[in-house]
């Protein structure tokens, strides 16, 4: 299979080695001058931010040029953007999780951290937009002394809500994919420290720091096979409540503007173009952003030639579902659209504005089609391109959507001019420097590529040579014993031997309690716990369930009863605009209900386990598989579980080292 | 391979998770008790003011009626400061020579009025019309205490928005008959819930609707 996923190059490279080259990368790689140089240059556009930002608390957002009825403009074009890419790299990290695609290792981790750090350089737009942007927290339900309720008709208090949302769940995926990465970080990094401290002839503090650091990041990951489980299970409910939450931002922000009575802001397929466009610069940044890594970390062996092509076909085919939405809002726009909205339209052809609706075309839907060639599929470089002159094109689909429609709307006297100013750009390209420094950060000190995935997908390291099981080390008879652990190195062997130790022990559970580690997701060992059937999904649908209906209980209480205010004539039950809020909150409750019920029902965080007092246990997180029997009560007799192992035979389970287990 | 935490590490992780959790809603409730404290309110604090003034003595101990010195009250939209003019009306006949009132002579022999220290300030962006809400039945001290009990002014209420809105949304709880305007002693009465609501009816009150909007006070 390896061959199928990984290209022709990698067949002699086994998955545990390719995982220890990605790790190694991450903990050893040296800043070089490359790094430090790209690092320079983005905290300079950081510091350029925050300059910006400065400016405008002192000033306003005057600055942005936006003081006439242009009130949206290139901060709103720039958080649309954002929001747009990250929406789409979720689209993308929760479709590879979902269907388990097995060449989603080398895509899916640039997909993720690429959804967190683009809501991360979204997430300011929001606030220093508003005109006094300390009073932000205005926007949010709290016992104030205002006597006031947020506005739930507005979609100001949506975006709150959205962002909000949007940045736990994207938090979330990339955490989820990262914690079984950071336990094997852990385990590498401590394993050095121990080495650095023998040689040194005394304990070496920061390695040991180092590692300590991955630890608490790690939250005490064991890869028991309960943890895989349940890990397995909240990935994907958390992918699939970000692909809802996805589709529900989208078309929430097209409600938006139909929310508002200015034309070109009302075609009914707005909601499918703003999606489409979203995943189509979404996948553009992951495509571009992948080959630059690959060419800059050297990973042609892990992202191949067949990723690069799958990235380019997908580009073609969102590039020619966004031309088709592109077409049909003009062809219904001068079908049937009304003479203010025809006018809209031409002005985005001949308008002030009108070189943003050229660069969509040469920049967005055109350049794709160089990937009907076969040729250009495969090459790295062109996909790059591509994928950064989609990105820009997307850009200016935003500024053209909002400054068109703003700048005039249905009064002669109401044409209004805008240009872009130095301001709203520095705000732009400080905001890339926020996004620039944190994925320099992230790239430095975690692995660019899924380890876990990479491992799943990479076949298992050649088989040991069999021989005589090691002697165990005795414990000495006054240190209470945890249990007794065995060692193996295939995971098939292990739930033989699981199978067999749980057998003549049918209540197991009482004086033993059996447990599997390993590197990689454990279904056979499942079946030997007996846990096969424990699933987190009730949680996460009954904690959506409840926190959309309180929220949209909340929005229906505030605006019929608590705070009774008449907006435009709208009714006092004005439902559907709580619909938006109440699912990007529901999707966030059902989140954070995941994460606390993995880490429950696991018992995590646990920094400090017995089970990490078995020897070697380290390569639990690379390329060993650990079966320990717990003793539960005082009639667990240690000498008969390693009787039962030793009689094992070779290749039905017999493991490789059998080791008692001090407390 | 050997522990690399020590024992204690998880009671610390967890102190720590917890800790930060207390500190953030204890944080959260501490800024939000700020907020509504009197310190930054200045609910119950009497500032030292150029002239002792007393309207316990005057408007309780004497009884003169509010009006003989906030004289605009009924009419305009601020209820007016008296001139020391109004103080010498009085003060030029008794306690001619009390160095207490010292400034207010001085005041008046040199035409520099008494820079009164204020207490009740509304932000730039409220309008506000003493005329409208006395002349409609809300009486003095729904806003301004019993002032007949305070020996030095103090602010009796904060004014936050939810005070004003209170009474903006519900007023037939707080509306009076107009001989009960200037009774700083008034508590609504056992039959306010009838009472009020043909006051409000009288006087064209539109709670609730009209008096929540925004415009009424941000013009």
């Amino acid at each position: 299979m390896a061959d199928a996923v990984l290209g022709p190059e990698t067949s002699t490279r086994s998955g545990a080695g390719i995982a220890r080259a990605i790790a190694v990368r991450a903990l050893h790689n040296p800043p070089g001058r490359r790094w430090w140089i790209a690092f320079a240059a983005a905290s300079g556009l950081l510091a350029l931010f925050f300059g910006v930002i400065l400016v405008l608390l002192f000033t306003g957002v005057g600055i942005w040029n936006n003081n006439n009825a242009v009130v949206w403009a290139l901060d709103i074009a720039s958080y649309d953007w954002w929001i747009g890419i990250a929406c789409g790299s979720v689209v993308v990290a929760g479709t590879l999780r979902l269907t388990d695609a097995p060449w989603r290792g080398a895509i899916s981790r640039i997909a993720e951290a690429n959804a967190l750090l683009c809501t991360l350089a979204a997430g300011l737009y929001p606030i220093i937009h508003l005109g006094r942007p300390w009073f932000f927290y205005w926007n949010l339900p709290y016992p104030n002394t205002l006597g006031l309720w947020p506005q739930f008709r507005s979609p100001l208090v949506w975006d709150a809500v959205d962002i909000v949302s949007f940045l736990v769940v994207t938090v979330s995926l990339w955490y989820l994919g990262l914690l079984p990465d950071l336990a094997t970080l852990r385990d590498r990094a401590y394993a050095e420290a121990e080495i650095k401290s023998r040689r040194a002839g005394r304990p070496r503090r920061w390695p040991r720091l180092k590692a300590q650091a991955y630890g608490i990041a790690a939250a005490g990951w064991r890869g028991s096979a309960s943890h895989w489980q349940l890990w397995g299970q909240a990935y994907r409910i958390v992918a699939l409540l970000g692909l809802l939450l996805v589709v529900a931002l989208q078309t929430g922000a097209s409600v938006m503007f139909a929310g508002s009575v200015l034309p070109g802001w009302h075609d009914t397929i707005l909601p499918v173009t703003e999606l489409v466009n979203a995943v189509f610069s979404g996948v553009a940044v992951i495509a571009a952003l992948a080959v630059l890594i690959r060419a800059v970390y050297g990973l042609d062996d892990l992202i191949t030639e067949r990723h690069v092509e799958r990235l380019a076909r997908l580009l073609l085919g969102l590039g020619l579902a966004s031309l088709y939405c592109h077409g049909a809002e003009f062809l219904s726009g001068f079908l049937h659209g009304d003479a203010f909205e025809r006018a809209t339209l031409v002005r985005r052809l001949t308008g002030a504005q009108a070189w943003a609706f050229w660069t969509v075309l040469t920049c967005a839907l055109l350049p794709v089609h160089l990937f009907w060639w076969a040729r250009f599929r495969r090459s790295g470089p062109t996909l790059a391109l591509v994928g950064g002159l989609v990105a820009i094109g997307a850009y200016a689909d935003h500024v053209m959507v909002l400054v068109v429609t703003l700048s005039h709307d249905f009064l002669p006297s109401s044409a209004l001019a805008y240009r872009v100013g130095l301001w709203g750009v520095a705000t732009f390209a400080g905001s890339v420097g926020l996004f620039l420094v944190l994925l320099l950060l992230v790239l430095r000190a975690l692995p660019v590529i899924s380890i876990a995935d990479l491992r799943a997908a990479a076949p298992a390291e050649p088989r040991a040579p069999a021989g005589p099981v090691p002697a165990d080390r005795p414990v000495g008879a006054e240190t209470p014993l945890w249990g007794v652990s065995a060692e193996f190195d295939t995971e098939a062997d292990m739930a033989r031997a699981m199978r067999a130790l749980a057998r003549p022990h049918p209540h197991h559970g009482t004086t033993v309690r059996l447990d599997a580690f390993g590197p990689v997701p454990m279904p056979d060992a499942l079946d030997g716990l007996a846990r096969r059937n424990r699933s987190i999904l009730p949680y996460a649908l009954g904690a959506s369930l409840a926190g959309g209906a309180a929220f949209y209980g909340m929005c229906v209480y505030a605006t019929a009863y608590g705070y009774v205010f008449d907006v435009g004539g709208r009714p006092r039950f004005s439902w559907p605009s709580f619909v938006v809020p109440s699912l990007s909150f529901g999707v966030m409750c059902g989140t954070l209900a995941v994460h606390a019920v993995f880490l429950f029902v696991n018992r995590l965080p646990r920094l400090n386990h017995p089970a990490f007092n078995i020897p070697e246990f380290g390569r639990a997180s690379q390329d060993r598989y650990f079966l320990a029997a717990e003793a539960r009560s005082t009639d667990f007799d240690a000498a008969r579980i390693e009787r039962r192992l030793v009689s094992l035979p070779e290749g039905g389970g017999r493991p490789l080292a059998i080791r008692r287990v001090p407390r | 391979m050997a522990q690399l935490f020590a024992p204690g590490a998880d009671a610390l992780l967890r102190l720590a998770v917890l800790s930060g959790a207390a500190l953030l809603a204890g944080g959260a409730v501490v800024v939000a008790g700020i907020a509504r404290s009197d310190y930054v309110t200045g609910v119950g604090i009497a500032p030292a003011q150029p002239v002792p003034f007393s309207h316990k003595h005057h408007a309780g101990e004497l009884g003169i009626d509010c009006r003989y010195c906030h004289t605009t009250v009924e009419t305009q939209a601020s209820a007016g400061l008296p001139p020391t003019q109004t103080c010498m009306t009085c003060h030029s006949q008794i306690w001619t020579g009390s160095d207490m009132l010292k400034p207010v002579r001085d005041s008046f022999s040199s035409g520099e009025p008494l820079r009164w220290t204020r207490l009740n300030k509304l932000p730039q962006y409220v309008y506000y019309n003493h005329a409208v809400h006395v002349t409609k039945g809300i009486g003095c001290s729904t806003c301004h205490g019993d002032v007949t009990t305070m020996q030095m002014t103090f602010r009796a209420n904060a004014f936050e928005m939810r005070f004003c809105l209170d009474c903006h949304r519900a007023p037939d709880r707080y509306v009076r008959p107009p001989d009960q305007v200037w009774n700083m002693n008034w508590s609504p009465p056992a039959d306010q819930a009838t009472r009020g609501p043909e006051l409000v009816a009288k006087n064209h009150i539109h709670g609730g609707d009209r008096l929540t909007e925004c415009g009424i006070c941000h013009r």
